[in-house]
């Protein structure tokens, strides 16, 4: 971050109206904002100077987002946050794939966005070295002597279903894909075998004494795409 | 590009005509070779050969039909047999009938086809008007919302203010839904639509429908019963999430404001289906108008105000691009009780370690 207190956020879209809107609510925020009208232009401002995030919206009328994406991704390590619409599973995932960090649906609330952005950022800079205890309400996580405690007690959980809890503990309050995870614990072969996960999660949930209804649950579906495991669900 | 089918189209019913009358009038000639009959009758059983055939094909193949009538007739009936005899004025005066009746009976028939296209167009242009009308009426509400609020927000009153944006947030809402249904309507109907079939869990589905239903539950107070064994299954995550939001939507806007609304999940009894039930008590849906509420644009008669009738049609087709359907009874309250099933197959066997 060139300046701690002013982070800078690229907006890509190419209406000009939800660029002038999103740069009043970020700018009200605080961060610096620039702009961009197509893949073009915002790759050629990328190289420029990156920005600490991207704001990117998949339907470009130069090129699709995904390709921005692909071009993106070697020069520019910051977050990139997807803008798509209702019903564009498949470019959401897609674009996941390619190195996308998050996705909101149009229409979504200043309020919705601000807190997206504000979970990007706090991942692109940890405060500090990584732990080895993390605490989540009751839960903790010891990923050093791969030990949980739900209120103090003990919990049981099986060696791998250690493994998926820790990728979740590693990428808190990121959105990671079925794919993502899937490939991790099991390996590429096993990158459709959604039902695996699924059990996992479950299992997790139940241990873990966390509620699927609840908003306060720390596993949160993104239905279609993957999960997102919130550190302080509120 | 559809020029050229258009002819092709006409050249098929042009031979398609020419090949009737070929087959009729070697029919009419090979009976009336070994049939006791006198050429004269035999001529008038030709006269009602091209009048039918007439009525029936288009002007060519009508005319050709009144020349091969006269040919066969001439060749094969009167005497001498075999040969073209000389036309006498009678046999003249029937020929010429021949033509007359086949120009006559094209005509009828090309004047009642285009009466046909006509009445066609018509319908489908009333349909297409009561649409546009019914979408746009949808589209202004909203945005009569919007202008109206816009001129008031610069009221110095705060409370105003905050009501003024409340009306904003209903209005917006409003319209989101209409698009969201027009946008999947058409996916449904331009063929697009690729289910994405997936393992499943059925509480994340109903904990996300729940999520995204949200404020527009409004008071009804909502009981979910899973089946405590309910497995994982097969279905298209998207799809099915937003079938459970539209009933969701749907059993609280046709109810009383408190009246309760219920969800449960299962495997059916012989395992082949999986089956969420999403029923209230309110006042139920007709038996008479039950087989229509999945069509589109169909709306109930006491159904409140607003809406285009869509959102029943878009569970369907979301339901059967699953491989699934929905179904509707009446639930035991009395209310109604929507069932949507899905083919059930057990995951394979999971690696446990």
């Amino acid at each position: 971050m060139k300046n701690e207190s002013k982070p800078s956020i690229l907006v890509v879209d190419d209406e000009e109206q939800i660029r002038r809107m999103l740069r009043g609510v970020l700018e009200e925020e605080g961060y610096s904002v620039r702009d961009a009208e197509s893949g073009r232009i915002a790759l050629g401002e990328i190289a420029l100077n990156a920005p600490d995030l991207v704001i990117l919206d998949l339907g470009l009328q130069d090129t699709n987002g995904t390709e921005v994406l692909r071009a993106l991704r070697p020069i520019c390590n910051s977050p990139v946050l997807i803008l798509s619409v209702l019903g564009n599973e498949k470019g959401k995932i897609a674009a996941l794939d390619a190195g996308a960090d998050d996705y909101l649906t149009k229409p979504f609330s200043g309020g919705e966005l601000l807190a997206r952005l504000r979970a990007l950022l706090r991942r692109a800079h940890p405060p500090s070295a990584p732990m080895a205890t993390y605490q989540f309400g009751p839960i903790q996580v010891d990923l050093v002597q791969r030990r949980v405690l739900r209120g103090g007690e003990p919990v049981k959980l099986t060696f791998q279903e250690f493994n998926v809890l820790q990728m979740f503990v590693m990428n808190r309050d990121k959105l990671l894909t079925h794919q993502n995870i899937l490939k991790e614990i099991w390996g590429p072969q096993a990158k459709d075998h959604t039902e695996y996960l699924r059990y996992y999660v479950m299992q997790l949930r139940k241990k873990l004494g966390d509620d699927v209804n609840s908003a306060a649950g720390h596993f949160q579906t993104e239905t279609g795409v993957g999960y997102r495991f919130v550190s302080k669900p509120h | 590009m559809l020029s050229g089918l258009q002819t092709n189209a006409s050249r098929n019913r042009y031979l398609g005509d020419f090949t009737r009358v070929v087959i009729v009038i070697t029919a009419i000639t090979l009976a009336g070779w070994f049939a006791p009959l006198s050429y004269h009758a035999l001529g008038y059983v030709y006269l009602l050969a091209v009048i039918a055939l007439s009525l029936n094909i288009s002007r060519w193949p009508a005319l050709a039909a009144a020349v091969l009538s006269g040919m066969a007739w001439d060749y094969f009936c009167v005497p001498p047999k075999l040969s073209f005899a000389g036309i006498h004025f009678d046999e003249g005066l029937l020929l010429t009938t021949y033509f007359a009746v086949a120009l006559i009976g094209s005509q009828l028939t090309a004047l009642r086809s285009a009466a046909d296209r006509a009445g066609l167009l018509a319908e489908s242009e009333r349909m297409h008007q009561t649409l546009l009308d019914s979408v746009s009426h949808e589209m202004m509400t909203p945005m009569a919302v919007f202008r109206s609020a816009i001129e008031q927000l610069g009221t110095p009153d705060q409370g105003k203010r905050l009501r003024v944006i409340a009306e904003l947030e209903i209005a917006l809402n409003r319209l989101d839904r209409l698009v969201a249904n027009l946008l999947n309507q058409n996916r449904l109907e331009s063929g697009v639509l690729r289910p994405l079939m997936d393992w499943c869990d059925i509480h994340e589905l109903i904990a996300a429908a729940r999520r995204v239903v949200g404020s527009r539950i409004g008071d009804h107070p909502l009981t979910v019963e899973i089946s405590p064994d309910m497995p994982i299954f097969r279905a298209d995550a998207a799809l099915l999430e937003q079938a459970i939001v539209q009933l969701l939507v749907n059993a609280s806007v046709h109810t009383p404001s408190d009246s309760a609304i219920r969800v449960s999940a299962g495997v059916s009894p012989d395992s082949r289906n999986v089956v969420i039930i999403i029923s209230d008590n309110g006042p139920g849906v007709p038996e008479e108008i039950r087989n229509m509420v999945f069509d589109k644009f169909t709306r109930g008669n006491n159904a409140k105000k607003g809406g285009l009738g869509l959102g029943l049609s878009i569970v369907r087709g979301f339901m059967q691009a699953q491989g699934g359907d929905v179904s509707i009874a009446s639930s035991p309250e009395g209310g109604a009780q929507f069932t949507l099933q899905l083919p059930f197959e057990k995951p394979s066997s999971i690696p446990i370690s």
